[in-house]
């Protein structure tokens, strides 16, 4: 007896320990969907992502297509961006009245589509002056229609537009709080109608309201909780907090709006649960959020 | 996750005989367990027979059999010359076929070839994804190897229906394509042929050009061509010399006409001065358009060799500065041709036409890589000399270290000894770019700047990566003294997308500036995305002296060149747009010159001589030479011969002049000269030119031999060297060693065998299998000593491509029978082929489960087997079963990356089984629980009944006392006047009722019987007798008392 238990909880302990069981339920993963490819459903280096109302995804990847999902990752539809061979858009966003707002990046340019890839407006050619762009990053609307787009390489700044698509003034460029905008990398609107700004090479969040008064600006370069390393992707959450991808480190933070760090989650990885360059994470009208997992080739579903 | 419903095949079923084990294992089971309990003995032989069904299960090498009815179609594209203008063509028949594609999981591949094979789209959903015209440009297109893109389209299919879709010429002319498509076959790829077709019926080319290898200078050379023609036709036959037009009369073949089929002429040209000439015939129709589709074909090559007069080839970046030496040479009645190195193109045959070549004060990096093999060549297999002269852009500070000439020197362009000269670093900044093999180029630049730069100076390499923090030093800024170290962990580098220059940059400049390196320089490749650097850290570079280039690589307008071109010019750099990755190596090579300065010595010296070499012949002694102003230092290889040195204060000893015997040929290092710099006080000295003509005559190539004769001729892919060798006695010389070797078109040195095939004749093969020039050398030797070298060589003025006039029909078709394929005839009409028909066999997809079946089924089974016999408890049996079945269904089924559902069901099916057995164990301890409180009451019961007798008993011998002392007394009395009353029994209840009671308890509680301890019962059952003994003793003890007493009172009396 006494020299059969030895094999037997070595057996055991192989068993249970030998194979590493993905924590479905620890990590809070519900789902993922994706994979390399050029096909339906596949992503060749996704980019930004975006989630309408009813719960339709949008992801947009480096082979200039955007493709709508539903809410469960079941691919419905995509279409290609007008032109690609300069470059492709790194900047999605959905707006409540059905429109989609894409930082066609390399054509220096945003363009505007229904929910069903047909364009409906196009805005902005490149250069440095006002009503031009250099590599637009990303879009927000507010709540009165206006039209914000960041921008970067050597014009790193905000910019509001109206909604009939006409130069109103710069939010932000140069110097601010210390240091000058450095590649603004995303954007979003809170319900307060204040802008969140993710100043991805300075390492921080920036918030204006949307007139362009500063109001509060936090983050340093860093790995620690608070911390960040390249923030691509910034959402306004519905409870309040503000969730920060992180493609330098490789996962997601949410801050208070004071700045305090309450919850990170995902590391550098290729199972369930971790990201690797990750470049967009948004927020579902169910709470859910999707994270663009960009060298992973996929979008993981969590509940947290 | 595995089904359990897929059938199962077995490759070894033979072994599946042990089957019939079963039965008999089950029989002798029942007889070596029948000391187990039955229903134990019942598992155990169950799992035994399992465990041997499911060994037996596993030597038969079990697989898991799955039909798909997914298809994998590969495009093959024939990318070669003779269809370069069906490209596009070939382009839109994929696209118009993936639009009859009806299946959503269908995959489509597709791979072109030429020479070689690429893989352009891996096998994958959603069509053909590569735009018309974006196809990226391939090498060789000078054969057609079918055979291998077959072979690679087999590597890349998937467990599905497989077709391939081949669209070519058939005009293959590399290898078997037929073998190929029998391999094919047998994997059950179905090959599906679309012909392109072509028929040049108005074509004229010329086959062949032949001349004389070698010729005598002012001799009339023959000429002899054939031109084959596919209809009578006329034209014009241009031939060129050396690459001028000779001029000929109508007479002379200038005009001709063309029959159908070979025609063949021959023409004589004259020729002048010596070396080899090269001749090209080039024949131009009347009317082109009429009588010749293929220009390619129009022309032939052909090269004789002419003894004659040494020349010398002076290689020069700036003449003015090297014509002091070359008119100093002139003056020596050397032949000396000074060419702008910057100018026209130099190749082997060129150098063969000089017995030296000087490189005087170039830089390496306007040679490319095959110059510099050429250049290495040249020495060491054609015995050519080479002399390579100093200045700012020479030896390590041109470039040249880790270049192949830089082997032939007689110095080692780095520097070993210890002094610490003034160092250079250089900082690589890569960033991953957005074309085809991005990364592979960004790591090939890098490991050419470690070959070129010097191993006193420092290199490092910093790129985003992907590890938390991003950019990081890949290769951590150091000295290059261990370049293969620094070159593997280039290799192992991970380019990631940069997010922006500044952090990257900072970094790079404070790496830099931590160095005590004289020079520091950055390079960053990149399309120019990332964020640019901040004035701050532009203003750091400035101030510290840190200079950028940059290259901006990338597709079309990609490319962020503002970036890249303000960084450069910010910084003092240089921006390099390029467009062509193949142009990179030789941007680096030119960039990482800047941190090679600190190889330049500019202090004034007088040179010193440390041997009296042949070189020097007319050098006295205790004559002072002249200063020179600085030289480019090096270190002396030690087996050169270092005949010139610049004595340091410290007694290192810089090489000045050396030289050596490299191979066959010669080379010489003068690591001074810059003659309007350096070396003006030289040029003034009476003796410069006697002294350089005598450096340049030792080095020159040895002339060829009369006695060989050598010529070369071609049939299909295999060419032929012939040598007749005769003594001056026209005596055929036999057995001769003769070492040689073929310098290929592209570089390549591949040795020459001979073997003697008649009298003095010998014959050597060799491949024919790249367009361009072969060069061949022999090596002639006299009783163990080299006697010079002669040379031939054949051209291959064009591929075979453009012989092929019509597609090839027979062979395609043959490859469609083979495999069972289909013929589809136009390859513009796409939509009829159906090329995504479901209509091939089921595709079985195999996969080997014995490992699967031996870790997770026999594996278990053994300890479940184990366990059964082993363990008492069915307790402790139930929870190695249990644990056994949750391990089982969770990680060998892989339930466990299942839904939450499966794993719960999973983990009931092991509790349900699990149960089941412990069942047989719980209810006998719930009979045992249960049985145990019965019977403790049934005790309880007996035991109050016997107290009710006790009482009884005793109540009754208490009346007993109470009716009359008289009578109690006088029973007592007679009781112990019968002295058999036992005291022990005045309160018995009974024997028989205590026994009973005694009894159950002990059979319920495991206790011990009464009866089971007869030892306990005779000493019980003694003692009263031991109170009868005492009593006889007292008697006794009475009576020998009264005895002792009366003998007292009779010896008293007495």
């Amino acid at each position: 007896m006494r020299a059969l238990s030895i094999p037997v909880a070595l057996f055991l302990l192989a068993a249970s320990g030998g194979c590493e069981p993905p924590a479905l339920t620890d990590n809070g993963v519900i789902a993922s969907f994706g994979g390399i490819g050029m096909g339906e459903g596949e992503f060749s280096y996704p980019r930004a992502i975006t989630v309408d109302r009813n719960g339709h995804v949008y992801v947009v990847d480096k082979s200039a297509r955007v493709q709508r999902f539903s809410a469960e990752g079941v691919y419905e539809i995509g279409w290609a961006m007008p032109e690609k061979t300069a470059g492709k858009p790194v900047g999605i966003n959905f707006i409540t009245d059905g429109r989609l707002f894409i930082a066609d990046t390399h054509y220096h340019r945003v363009i505007v589509t229904d929910s069903g890839g047909v364009e409906l407006a196009r805005f902005g050619h490149k250069g440095y002056a006002d009503g031009e762009f250099q590599l637009p990053t990303d879009v927000a609307v507010d709540a009165q229609g206006n039209i914000y787009v960041s921008e970067y390489n050597g014009n790193d700044r905000v910019t509001k537009w109206s909604s009939d698509f006409k130069f109103i003034k710069v939010i932000c460029q140069g110097e601010v709080a210390g240091r000058p905008l450095l590649r603004p990398a995303a954007l979003d609107i809170d319900d307060e109608q204040t802008l969140w700004v993710a100043d991805a090479c300075n390492h921080r969040v920036l918030r204006f309201d949307l007139e362009g008064k500063l109001l509060t600006a936090w983050g340093e370069m860093g790995r620690e909780r608070g911390q960040m390393c390249y923030p691509y992707d910034i959402t306004c959450m519905s409870d309040g907090t503000i969730m920060v991808c992180e493609y330098g480190n490789h996962r997601l933070q949410w801050f208070g709006r004071d700045g305090e760090s309450r919850r990170v989650w995902g590391e550098r990885g290729r199972q369930l649960g971790q990201l690797w360059a990750p470049w967009g994470a948004t927020e579902g009208p169910d709470g859910l959020v999707y994270v663009v997992d960009s060298l992973n080739a996929r979008v993981q579903i969590i509940r947290l | 996750m595995l089904a359990l419903t897929l059938p199962v095949a077995f490759e070894q079923p033979l072994w599946l005989w042990l089957l019939l084990l079963v039965p008999v294992i089950a029989t002798i089971s029942v007889r070596t367990l029948a000391g187990l309990e039955p229903l134990r003995r019942a598992t155990a032989i169950v799992l035994r027979c399992v465990l041997v069904a499911v060994l037996a299960a596993c030597l038969a090498e079990p697989m898991f059999v799955r039909s798909t009815d997914k298809l994998t179609v590969l495009f093959l594209m024939d990318r070669s010359d003779s269809v370069k203008e069906l490209q596009e063509t070939q382009e839109e028949y994929i696209h118009a076929a993936c639009e009859t594609m009806k299946h959503a999981d269908d995959r489509v591949g597709m791979i072109d070839f030429a020479r070689n094979a690429y893989l352009q789209q891996l096998p994958m959903k959603g069509g053909y994804h590569i735009q018309p015209g974006r196809l990226p440009d391939i090498d060789n297109r000078d054969r057609t190897d079918i055979a291998a893109a077959i072979r690679l389209s087999l590597a890349m299919f998937e467990d599905t229906a497989k077709r391939i879709v081949l669209m070519s010429d058939g005009n293959d002319n590399m290898s078997d394509v037929l073998t190929e498509a029998a391999a094919a076959q047998a994997q059950g790829v179905s090959i599906d042929v679309v012909p392109l077709w072509y028929e040049h019926r108005n074509e004229v080319y010329v086959d062949r050009m032949v001349a004389p290898t070698n010729v005598e200078d002012g001799d009339m050379v023959p000429l002899r061509l054939l031109l084959h023609s596919e209809r009578p036709t006329s034209g014009r036959i241009d031939i060129y010399h050396n690459g001028r037009l000779v001029k000929m009369t109508e007479e002379e073949y200038a005009r001709v006409r063309l029959e159908a089929g070979n025609n063949p002429f021959s023409v004589k040209i004259p020729i002048r001065g010596g070396g080899p000439q090269r001749f090209e015939a080039r024949f131009v129709p009347d009317d082109p358009q009429r009588d010749d589709s293929i220009e390619e074909n129009n022309y032939a090559t052909a090269f004789s060799f002419v003894a004659g007069k040494s020349r010398v080839l002076l290689l020069s970046k700036d003449t003015a500065e090297d014509t002091p030496l070359a008119e100093a040479l002139q003056s020596e009645k050397i032949d000396v041709e000074m060419r702008d190195v910057s100018e026209g193109h130099v190749d082997l045959l060129d150098l063969l036409n000089y017995s030296a070549v000087i490189l005087a004060n170039v830089p390496a990096n306007y040679f490319t890589d095959e110059q510099h093999k050429a250049l290495s060549h040249y020495v060491v297999s054609l015995g050519g000399g080479l002399i390579m002269t100093g200045g700012d852009e020479a030896f390590g500070a041109g470039g040249w270290i880790g270049s192949p000439v830089a082997e032939v020197m007689p110095v080692d362009f780095e520097v070993k000894h210890k002094r610490v000269l003034l160092r250079g670093a250089l900082a690589l900044i890569m960033h991953s770019c957005e074309i085809p093999r991005g990364n592979y180029w960004g790591t090939e630049v890098a490991k050419k700047s470690v070959d070129t730069i010097s191993s006193k100076d420092y290199i490092g390499v910093l790129c985003y990566s992907f590890s938390p923090g991003g950019v990081n030093w890949e290769v951590p800024l150091q000295l290059a003294t261990n370049k293969a170290a620094i070159k593997k962990r280039i290799e192992r580098m991970s380019i990631g997308d940069m997010p922006d220059f500044d952090t990257t940059m900072r970094m790079a400049v404070t790496g830099l500036m931590g160095t005590d390196a004289a020079q520091k320089h950055m390079i960053v490749i990149s399309d120019g995305d990332p964020s640019p650097p901040s004035p701050r850290v532009i203003r750091d570079m400035v101030n510290g002296k840190i200079t950028c280039s940059t290259v901006g690589i990338g597709f079309g307008s990609h490319v962020v060149e503002d970036t890249l071109d303000k960084i450069a010019k910010k910084t003092g750099g240089t921006y390099y747009p390029c467009r062509n990755p193949r142009l990179l190596p030789q941007i680096f090579v030119k960039e990482s010159k800047v941190v090679r300065r600190s190889l330049i010595s500019e202090d004034p010296f007088t040179p010193q001589v440390e041997y009296f070499s042949e070189l020097l012949a007319g050098v006295t002694r205790d004559e002072a030479l002249p200063m020179l102003g600085g030289l480019v230092v090096t270190s002396p290889k030690a087996e050169a011969q270092t005949a010139m040195v610049r004595m340091s204060t410290d007694g290192t000893k810089d090489p000045v002049l050396a030289h050596w015997q490299a191979g066959l040929g010669k080379a010489v290092a003068f690591t001074s000269g810059y003659w309007g710099h350096w070396g003006y006080s030289w040029v003034n000295w009476t003796k410069y030119s006697k002294l350089w003509a005598q450096i340049v005559r030792w080095s020159m190539r040895q002339e060829s031999p009369a006695n060989l004769d050598i010529f070369t001729r071609v049939s299909g892919n295999r060419g032929r060297v012939v040598v007749d060798a005769v003594d001056k006695d026209a005596a055929a010389l036999n057995l001769l060693d003769l070492p040689a070797v073929v310098i290929r078109p592209d570089q390549t040195v591949q040795p020459l065998v001979f073997s003697q095939t008649g009298p003095g004749h010998y014959e050597a093969d060799f491949d024919v299998d790249q367009t361009g020039q072969y060069i061949a050398n022999v090596s002639v030797s006299e009783h163990g000593q080299h006697k010079g070298a002669i040379q031939t060589g054949l051209s291959v003025p064009f591929s075979p491509e453009f012989r092929e006039l019509v597609t090839n029909e027979a062979l395609l078709r043959k490859v469609v029978e083979t495999t069972g394929g289909r013929w589809h005839e136009d390859v513009r009409d796409a939509e009829s082929h159906d090329i995504f028909s479901h209509d091939l066999p089921p595709t079985l997809s195999k996969q080997p489960v014995w490992d699967w079946c031996l870790s997770w089924l026999l594996l278990p089974l053994f300890l479940m087997d184990v366990s059964v016999r082993r363990l008492a408890s069915w307790l402790a049996f139930s929870l190695v079963c249990e644990a056994v079945i949750i391990v089982l269904l969770l990680f060998g089924l892989g339930l466990i990356y299942g839904r939450w559902w499966e794993i719960a069901a999973a983990i009931i099916v092991a509790e349900l089984i699990g149960w089941a057995i412990r069942f047989r164990s719980i209810i006998p301890l719930v009979d045992y629980l249960t049985h145990s409180v019965t019977v403790l009451g049934a005790a309880g019961e007996r035991s109050s009944a016997s107290l009710g007798q006790l009482k009884g008993v005793r109540e009754q011998v208490r009346s007993e006392r109470k009716e009359g002392d008289v009578g109690g007394a006088r029973r007592i009395e007679a009781e112990a006047a019968v002295g058999s009353v036992d005291k022990t029994r005045r309160f018995d209840v009974g024997d028989e009722a205590a026994r009973d009671s005694v009894k159950d308890l002990t059979d319920d509680l495991g206790l011990i019987r009464p009866d089971s301890v007869q030892d306990g019962g005779k000493e019980a059952a003694a003692e009263p007798r031991s109170t009868e003994s005492e009593a006889e003793d007292a008697t006794s003890r009475l009576l020998r008392a009264k005895r002792r007493a009366r003998r007292d009172l009779e010896q008293g009396g007495e």
